[in-house]
């Protein structure tokens, strides 16, 4: 949409939304008024409109869902929703037995169990994310928060084959052996096995190669050797680092090695973090952006691919949906369907009262 | 009903569901062991197809990671179509499981929270039983963020339309941590940066130390420790703002001048024998329960207008606003918290001590609020009550303030002039710590590594400086002051992957082992008195003596096999694994000594030598 169009529909939506969209994009923004608010939006998200836009629409839809029956006389706001999806083709609309409020009835079992099966195979596509986080890598550093299970490896891919074709080195980060290990067979099946090497703490299988595994700690020290004069691998054609589950800069014991990396960086080498939804990955780029030459951008959505639904099951056996809605109600963990709270009730009552630890 | 469903059933009833395949999470280890127990026994049999292509998948994985053909549980998994994935398996076993998950051949799996993220596991459904995890000592809730993870692995693209997230209660379970969880938004995370002394010495190595500051400026935690610094300036604007009509009257600092008079007026004045009997707590609030504050009681909250002290006791006293409109005059120290939070409050003389449209005004205001109001933080001065020196007693009658022009103005304003005054303060003072701590967190190190003899005065490094930043793992100091204190001098390769051993494990979960040598038991006793001495500076390792022993045994005795190590003592195979491989990453860090300490580095390659073979062998 439009920059006009969707400061419009900006201006429709009452100001909570607005704070809750602005939430991890803008600090303080309880502090502004509605038109400071938007304004504020929409500078944030310049470098990524797709992601302000897609949240804006769960979240009307989410409303939307809370508020079903909202009585024709507040039509601005009723009227904008149809047209918001239609906006937005990206993001696909949710099954259509999703759409449940707490004004209708609970759903039932039989629905809520409805609709489980395997999707007829498609030809890849890639997402408008995906397409979106490599297009940006040619320009800026990104950094990447979407769902578990969403396809960021593929991104780690593509970017990989890009940079090995104009010649340069990559290295791919994990926080864990196993997960290196994992990467170093997959990606040698996809390369070609004299393009992949794997670094571990006493091991290094090609360390030549173009494309090197390796977790975070030993990158970290790779850094401080090539700053301390003895350059090891080569750092020069370094022209991609990726770090995956960069989430792990939030780790008690290990995240420092990631700000130590991040901060070390060769300022030459693009940069790509892949991190699960986390709270506030506006900081992380906000804080790449102001350390690094490149300036970073975020690409960021909250929308499963796959809908997730949530239910009870009573040590007697007993099924229930979780909530009255088929899918997770965000934002309402109150709309509890009334049979998975009677059962849990009764749960409480037999297990006893003094449940404390 | 029993306090949770048998595993048995669980499965059955996801089975029976469609909801299969499915991973559910177990509080620990033994729970998901228990539970493939309780399916051995049953009767459960998987149909010979299924049955057969498991085994193909097994035979396949067994082809890379040999060590898997001698698991115990290959049978039954086989049998059954369920396994169990945790920290104690072997990494080869856990691959094999996830090779089995990931072609669709199992129905279940059990598996423990701490299942990492990124290790592709995907199943159609995610069974939670717990809401809190033990971390280190204690249960914590789980976050919203652990919760969207575990429950995230419902779904798999491509091969789902829909992914379940369900929960089955366990004792213990809080089932609005998991449904605020679900739907909530996940945590912020905050920087965890902390200064360890390798990367003193690198940066050090690299950077004169006038540009250390400008470099840890560039880290995560400043960035974070500025948006902190952002939101108090913003208050310190506001703070300064309300300053404004406080500004110099007939004397310039006459707001210190106040308070100077005010006490000494206070002091002079005779009190009941009870006066300023109040503990500190209550002194404290005192100053902050102005007309108008908002405060909370053990009951409700209220909102002050007006203090005074009694008649008789001269005990500080409030007339409370109830919720609900009732007036109560009560002692200050009814109050329980005060929160950050004022109302404009006209002051009268007579009952009820303001206007009425205001009193209606606060009702309404009392019954509107929020339920969770921040509260202010009070600090107590236990020292407040120190008797105010006797010559400014004497000299009252020298104060100018009594004859002042501006007496009744400063008498008036005084209170709220110091509060504000005060708060800026703390503000500036906060500010200037927010932005120096890193400094001064690494002038600290510096400090130590001086002493010991890592860098000279002017922070370069010694020639002991050179070689020890190589060594950049956890509890480096005791590492590189047994070295220069040539505990390890000709060491052999068991001693010295044993101690090593003892250094890296970090694990406090109990199990017996075989003893150490001789050798060992006096060399361990050496290390735990250096790392006792390095104390202040240095949190010890846990040096344990068995899981040096049993090392030492892996490394001694190379016709040792893993299955023949394992009957040696009660440790789980996965925390035998990741014991040895730590302790090779140690190793392998002397072994970059080379330059400076050849028969070190020599000692340490031969270790990891004799350490990399069976299953430590099979990965990279
Ligand atoms: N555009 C797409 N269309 C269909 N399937 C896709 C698409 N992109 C990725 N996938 C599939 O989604 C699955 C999950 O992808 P991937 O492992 O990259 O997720 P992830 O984001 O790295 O998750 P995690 O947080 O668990 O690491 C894979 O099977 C992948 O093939
Ligand atoms: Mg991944």
């Amino acid at each position: 949409m439009t920059t006009h169009e969707l400061e419009r529909l900006l201006l429709q939506q009452p100001v909570s939304l607005l704070h809750r969209l602005a939430r991890g994009r803008i600090s303080r923004h309880f502090r502004s008024g509605k038109r400071k608010l938007i304004d504020l939006l929409l500078h944030a998200s310049a470098e990524n409109r797709p992601g302000l836009e897609s949240d804006l629409i769960a979240l009307i839809e989410e409303q939307t869902r809370r508020q079903p029956a909202a009585p024709a006389e507040k039509l601005p706001q009723a009227q904008a929703r149809p047209r918001a999806v239609a906006f937005l083709p990206t993001a696909p609309r949710p099954h259509k037995t999703e759409d449940h409020g707490h004004h209708e009835p609970p759903v039932s079992l039989h629905e809520w169990l409805s609709g489980i099966g395997v999707p007829p195979a498609q030809p890849f596509v890639p997402d408008a994310w995906q397409v979106d986080a490599l297009a940006r890598l040619a320009e800026t550093d990104v950094v990447v928060s979407v769902p578990t299970g969403s396809g960021k490896t593929y991104v780690a891919i593509e970017a990989t084959a890009r940079a090995m074709r104009e010649n340069r080195t990559v290295i791919y980060t994990s926080p864990l052996k196993a997960l290196s290990n994992t990467k170093f067979t997959e990606f040698s099946r996809l390369f070609g096995p004299d393009q992949v090497g794997i670094l571990t703490g006493d091991r290094r299988e090609n360390a030549q190669a173009s494309l090197l595994i390796m977790t975070t700690e030993i990158l970290r020290n790779l850094l401080y050797d090539a700053a301390g004069g003895e350059i090891d691998v080569r750092l020069d054609t370094l022209g991609l680092v990726i770090m995956d589950e960069s989430q792990y800069l939030a780790d008690p014991e290990r995240g420092v090695v990631w700000e130590e990396t991040l901060i070390f960086c060769p300022s030459q080498a693009r940069l790509l973090l892949l991190s699960a939804s986390i709270g506030n990955p506006q900081d992380i780029a906000d804080w790449l952006t102001a350390i690094r030459p490149t300036p970073c951008s975020l690409i960021r959505h909250t929308k499963r691919s796959v809908p997730l639904r949530a239910g009870y099951l009573h040590p007697n056996e007993k099924l229930t949906p979780l909530f009255r809605t088929t899918g997770i109600p965000y934002g309402q963990p109150h709309l509890l369907h009334p049979e998975s709270k009677r059962l849990f009730a009764e749960y409480e009552e037999e297990t006893g009262p003094s449940r404390s630890r | 009903m029993p306090p949770s469903i048998h595993p048995v059933d669980l499965v059955a009833t996801l089975r029976q569901k469609n909801l299969t395949p499915a991973i559910i999470f177990l509080t620990s280890r033994r729970a998901c062991d228990e539970a493939m127990q309780a399916f051995e026994r049953s009767q459960v049999v998987l149909p010979k197809a299924r049955q057969e292509q498991i085994a193909g998948v097994l035979t396949q994985v067994t082809a890379q990671f040999p060590s898997i053909a001698e698991h115990p549980l290959i049978g039954t998994v086989q049998r059954i179509g369920v396994a169990a994935h945790h920290a104690g398996h072997l990494p080869s076993w856990k691959i094999a499981v996830e090779e089995l998950m990931r072609t669709g051949s199992l129905d279940a799996v059990f598996a423990t929270t701490t299942l990492a993220a990124g290790v592709d596991f995907p199943a159609r459904t995610v069974v939670v039983t717990q809401s809190s995890i033990r971390k280190a000592r204690d249960f914590t809730d789980l976050t919203a963020s652990e919760i969207q993870q575990l429950a995230g692995r419902a779904g798999r693209r491509g091969k789902d339309l829909v992914g379940f997230a369900v929960i089955t209660p366990s004792p213990y379970i809080d089932l609005t941590v998991l449904t605020k969880g679900l739907t909530g938004q996940p945590e912020a995370i905050h920087s965890q940066f902390v200064i360890s002394y390798p990367m003193v010495l690198n940066l050090l190595k690299a950077h004169p130390r006038e540009q250390i500051q400008s470099i840890l400026a560039k880290s995560f935690a400043q960035f974070q420790l500025n948006q902190r610094t952002a939101v108090l300036e913003t208050k310190l604007d506001g703070l300064r703002a309300e300053m404004e009509p406080f500004g110099p009257r007939v004397c310039s600092d006459w707001i210190t001048q106040w308070q100077i008079f005010d006490q000494a007026r206070k002091r002079k004045k005779p009190r009941g024998p009870a006066a300023r009997q109040e503990s500190p707590d209550v002194a404290a609030r005192l100053n902050f329960l102005t007309p108008g504050r908002v405060i909370g009681l053990v009951r409700g909250r209220g909102i002050i207008l007006r203090q005074y002290r009694s008649k008789g006791q001269h005990a500080p006293m409030v007339t409370l606003l109830r919720e609900g409109g009732a007036l109560n005059e009560c002692p200050a120290s009814i109050v329980t918290q005060v929160f950050d939070r004022t109302y404009e409050c006209e002051e009268t003389s007579t009952y009820p001590w303001t206007t009425p449209q205001t009193l209606e005004h606060l009702t309404h205001q009392l019954a509107e609020l929020p339920p969770r109001l921040p509260i202010l933080p009070i600090l107590i001065h236990p020292e407040e009550d120190v008797p105010l020196d006797s010559s400014i007693i004497h000299t009252l009658g020298d104060f100018p303030c009594p004859s002042c022009p501006s007496r009744q103005a400063c008498q008036r304003d005084f209170p709220r002039a110091s509060r504000v005054r005060q708060e800026i303060q703390r503000h500036t003072k906060s500010i200037q710590a927010l932005q120096t701590s890193l400094w001064h967190r690494f002038q600290e190190r510096i400090d130590v590594l001086e002493r010991f003899g890592y860098l000279n005065a002017t922070a370069q490094l010694t020639t002991d400086g050179e070689w020890a930043r190589l060594i950049r793992i956890d509890h480096s100091l005791l590492i590189t002051e047994l070295i220069r204190a040539e505990a390890f001098g000709a060491i052999d390769p068991p001693l010295l992957a044993a101690i090593m051993a003892s250094i890296a494990h970090d694990d406090d979960r109990p199990g017996s082992f075989p003893r150490g040598s001789a050798g060992l038991v006096t060399l361990l006793f050496q290390v735990r008195k250096l790392a006792e001495s390095l104390m202040p500076h240095e949190e010890p390792p846990m040096l344990r003596a068995d899981v040096a022993a049993l090392t030492e045994r892996w490394v001694a005795d190379q016709t040792l096999t893993w299955i023949g190590l394992a009957r040696l003592t009660t440790m789980a195979e996965g925390d035998m694994f990741r014991l040895f491989a730590r302790t090779i990453e140690f190793l392998s860090q002397l072994k970059t000594l080379k330059g400076t300490h050849p028969s070190l580095a020599e000692s340490a390659d031969r270790a990891i030598a004799a350490m990399r073979r069976g299953v430590l062998e099979e990965l990279p």
